[in-house]
């Protein structure tokens, strides 16, 4: 057994130079100036009004998406857990293919159909049906959210509900539990991991995005992940980004602990 | 039944969201007029086109390498760590799970640029292997996650017992474990290499000059519109993957359902897997490899007799470029780039020897100041004197000797309007505060165009420093805000193109194009001044090739080179001599393209302002982006 532990040896040198230590240049940039010296004013930023807003308007966001992926993906993860036969090349087509085609190019389709001119006005049209603004305002980040990140919540659920031993079901049935007992004391429970991992999987990527904020949101709403962008990119100031970042970290790292709390064995893995 | 018919129906609205977006851009692709919101009529033409751009060609074949050689690599590693992980504490493996977790969970945008600051920190010269480097890393937590729980499904006693039968333990694994684990392994592949085809943020921070994969050269283009070609290759892309899954997924399927007898079924998937695992992987491998022999024999020839230039995505007639190539034999190693401000620390950091870079009026202030740029020998650029004098002295506000730029193009920044949406004439920055345009507003989203307008609207100077000044404007855009419709850069083109909004802020160069395209556009530079502004050629300091660099920029005064550039990408060139060869008359006499001193006697230069203004600049600007 002591050999296979070696073959981790590549690997955590791996994880040692490409993740641990470029996590520690941003926590040495986030905690310094210009000049080099000590400083916590990067981690204060976040304390301004507008960064405030920005992080309050991307936690509700995201939170707001993770509900919807969350509703939207647990019955699609129970009919898909349904299926038997061949349901993995019915995932892959469903959830795989679409990332073939570039994450820009289909965020940017999005703003076709959501356009004033666009698509779905097209066919509110037709129907004689009032046109509706759907573009740059909120909810078209939501759908922007929910669209690009449902994915990261149909897979957990899907493959901790497909791990249930249909045995306990008939068990709980031939106990006299109906469909709602059978779910709310079995099945439910039992796929906790999958929906913590989801749920951690779809918000923290929400809460950081930009370029979805930017392309269907019109830059009129300011995201934290925007904040984070425009410090690295138009400001040039690295310290106040990587100050920002790290405050964000906090809610990663919240995330992982969540997931090292109900998901003890990974079960909830995404893939 | 009906419940049936409600799950059915449940994935179809599913299917529907997914796939929406998707069947939009397959439309595109067929679609006639270049801008995205315009619907010109039916045509192949883009997948013609597609075959012959070689840029998009190589930017494929990047993706493509990068995607399966840091698969390859990550489903190596990331096996061999997960059976070791596994074999480890309970203690050692949550830490080494949370490990596998940061780069699945970090912020992709912190990712990219942690892994930029290291690979800058230890002088890794950016390029092709520090794209794959980057996306070996976000790659190999992929791998984990999907052949842990098939790690976990496996019996450690089948193992053992095969090493009691005295099988060595590596024959024992590769004969034991290996097959049960095989479905992870392969998915695992399959997500990291999609993965890596897909992403965007890591490798814009970890790429170099010269490299692009197809998501940065997407990214670039968003500034002038994406090219109709990308529309086509990505429904390509997706067809060929899409025909692929149904070979070797349909066909079992349907005899499967029929027999009914689980073994047959067993049989048939073995078969399916057989194909997916070895038949579809060899078939990329040999495309890939074909590719790169056609690829690789057109580039091989790579010396040291080249130049780097880095220039605005879309800034060059490419023809001029191969051109260029051929008379002087001098390699061409082009990069773009999307904004003045991610230029410079690429420029200020020296991760990369660029030889010539277009940076704009301000820019090359701030570059001379912190003393970046190298003097230009102008006895090795005798077509200077096709340069109109005017624009010489233009530069003086940034360069005040004329010793480190050469002017590229030039333009305004004004309004553009929809004649048939508006109803009095157009002359004042104040329509951009009309309650009337609510919504039909189309503002500049950076920070210098923004306040730029609006302290000129003011009567101010757009180079104001003047806090009162600045939080008058600021107040001023803030009360802008409801009747914007989109802060937008580049996409104000497209938009205004398809009618989707009445007034819009734009560049001059952008103007002619979209006139072009839709007849009801006029573009007006409004009566209290604007920006005048110049792009111009300068060598930085720690150019390798700067005799290059100036024969470069020498070509590309030459009249009818300018006129090319001019014709490709529309903005106005300050080549006189170049000037006389447009052949439209329209174009050439054109007052938006080439204004009049008069036009002009309001319009200011943006000047270099100092570290701690711009940073009071941002601030503002956030203060208005966040209301």
């Amino acid at each position: 057994m002591k050999n296979r532990k070696l073959l981790t040896g590549p690997y955590l040198f791996w994880a040692a130079s490409f993740i641990i230590i470029p996590l520690l240049m941003i926590v040495y940039y986030g905690l310094t100036n210009k000049e080099g010296s000590f400083t916590l004013m990067n981690l204060a930023r976040i304390t301004t009004p507008e960064n405030l807003k920005a992080l309050g308007l991307a936690l509700l966001l995201s939170f707001i998406s993770t509900l919807i992926c969350l509703v939207l993906a647990y019955p699609l993860a129970m009919i898909l857990s349904e299926k038997n036969v061949n349901q993995t090349s019915f995932i892959v087509l469903i959830f795989i293919l679409p990332m073939w085609m570039n994450f820009l190019l289909r965020t940017l389709a999005w703003q076709n159909l959501l356009e004033k001119n666009g698509i779905i006005n097209m066919i509110l049209e037709f129907f004689h049906l009032p046109d509706q603004t759907l573009i740059n305002t909120p909810y078209a980040i939501v759908l922007g959210m929910v669209y690009n990140f449902l994915p990261f919540m149909v897979l957990p659920i899907y493959n901790v509900l497909a791990k249930i031993d249909k045995d306990v079901i008939s068990a709980a049935r031939d106990l006299g539990a109906n469909n709602f007992q059978t779910f709310s004391k079995i099945i439910f429970p039992l796929s906790i991991p999958g929906i913590i991992s989801g749920i951690t999987m779809v918000f923290v990527p929400s809460l950081t995005t930009f370029v979805i904020s930017d392309l269907l949101g019109g830059s009129k709403i300011l995201l934290i992940g925007n904040v984070i962008e425009q410090e690295f990119k138009q400001g040039s100031n690295w310290n106040v980004g990587s100050g920002l970042s790290l405050v964000l970290m906090i809610f990663i790292i919240a995330s992982m602990a969540l997931i090292a709390k109900y998901d003890k064995d990974g079960e909830g893995t995404a893939f | 039944m009906i419940k049936n018919g409600l799950k059915r129906f449940y994935l179809i609205l599913i299917f529907i969201l997914l796939y929406a977006p998707i069947v939009t851009l397959m439309v595109l692709s067929f679609n006639s007029s270049k801008s995205r919101s315009k619907w010109g009529g039916f045509t192949g033409k883009w997948y013609v086109a597609l075959f012959q751009n070689q840029d998009i060609m190589n930017a494929l074949y990047t993706t493509l390498i990068i995607a399966l050689v840091s698969a390859l690599v990550a489903t190596i590693i990331g096996t061999a760590a997960a059976i070791g992980i596994q074999a480890m504490k309970p203690k050692f493996r949550t830490f080494m799970m949370g490990v596998t977790n940061i780069p699945m969970l970090n912020a992709d945008i912190v990712t990219g640029i942690s892994l930029m600051l290291l690979f800058i920190a230890f002088r890794f010269s950016l390029g092709f292997m520090t794209i794959l480097l980057a996306h070996i890393t976000f790659n190999i937590p992929y791998v984990i996650l999907s052949v842990m729980p098939k790690l976990k499904q496996t019996s450690k006693h089948t193992y053992e017992a095969a090493m009691d039968l005295g099988a060595s333990p590596v024959y024992a694994f590769f004969k034991v474990v290996f097959p049960d684990i095989m479905p992870g392994v392969f998915s695992g592949f399959l997500l990291a290499f999609t993965m890596s085809l897909d992403d965007f943020v890591i490798t814009h921070f970890t790429k170099g000059p010269g490299v692009d994969t197809l998501s940065t050269k997407i990214y670039s283009e968003v500034r002038k519109g994406i090219k109709p070609e990308m529309y086509a290759l990505s429904t390509i892309m997706f067809v060929t993957v899409l025909i692929l899954l149904i070979l070797v997924n349909v066909t079992p399927e349907k005899k499967a359902s029929s027999s009914g007898q689980k073994q047959e079924i067993k049989k048939k998937h073995r078969i399916s897997r057989f194909i997916f695992r070895k038949v579809v992987p060899t078939a990329i491998v040999i495309v890939i490899i074909a590719g790169g022999f056609f690829y690789g024999s057109q580039n091989s020839d790579a010396g040291n007799n080249q130049v780097i230039v880095y220039n605005w995505g879309e800034y060059i007639d490419p023809e001029v470029l191969t051109m260029f190539e051929e008379e002087t034999g001098i390699d061409v190693v082009y990069e773009e780039f999307e904004t003045n401000e991610i230029m410079y620390p690429k420029i200020q950091s020296g991760a990369i020897a660029y030889d010539v870079v277009c940076p704009s009026d301000y820019m090359v202030q701030r570059m001379i100041e912190n003393d970046l740029l190298a003097e230009i020998d102008f006895n090795n650029i005798p077509n200077l004197k096709y340069i109109d004098s005017t624009y010489m002295e233009q530069s003086r506000q940034f360069d005040p000797e004329n010793k480190y730029s050469v002017p590229y193009l030039f333009g305004t920044v004004g309004i553009l309007y929809n004649k048939t949406m508006v109803d009095e004439p157009i002359d004042s920055w104040s329509v951009l505060w009309d309650p009337k345009y609510k919504d039909s507003i189309l503002m500049q989203d950076s920070v210098r165009d923004a306040f730029g307008v609006t302290l000129k609207y003011l009567g101010y100077s757009l180079n104001s420093t003047d806090l009162d000044e600045l939080n008058e404007a600021k107040n001023l855009l803030i009360k802008q805000k409801p009747l914007v419709q989109a802060y937008v850069v580049d996409q104000v083109r497209d938009k205004m193109i398809g009618n989707e909004a009445a007034i819009g802020v734009i560049y001059s160069g952008e103007a002619l194009y979209t006139k072009q395209e839709n007849p009801n556009l006029e573009y007006v530079i409004p009566k209290e001044g604007s920006n005048l502004w110049i792009d111009s050629w300068v060598i930085p300091k720690n150019a390798k090739h700067k005799e290059n660099a100036e024969k470069f920029i020498d070509y590309l005064c030459r009249p009818e080179i300018a006129k090319m550039n001019f014709d490709y990408i529309t903005y106005s060139i300050p080549n006189s001599e170049g000037r006389k060869l447009i052949e439209e008359d329209w174009m050439r006499e054109s007052k938006v393209a080439f204004p009049d001193p008069e036009d002009l006697a309001n319009c200011e230069t943006f000047k270099f302002l100092g570290d701690d203004n711009d940073a009071v600049y941002n601030q503002l600007w956030r203060e208005v982006k966040s209301k």
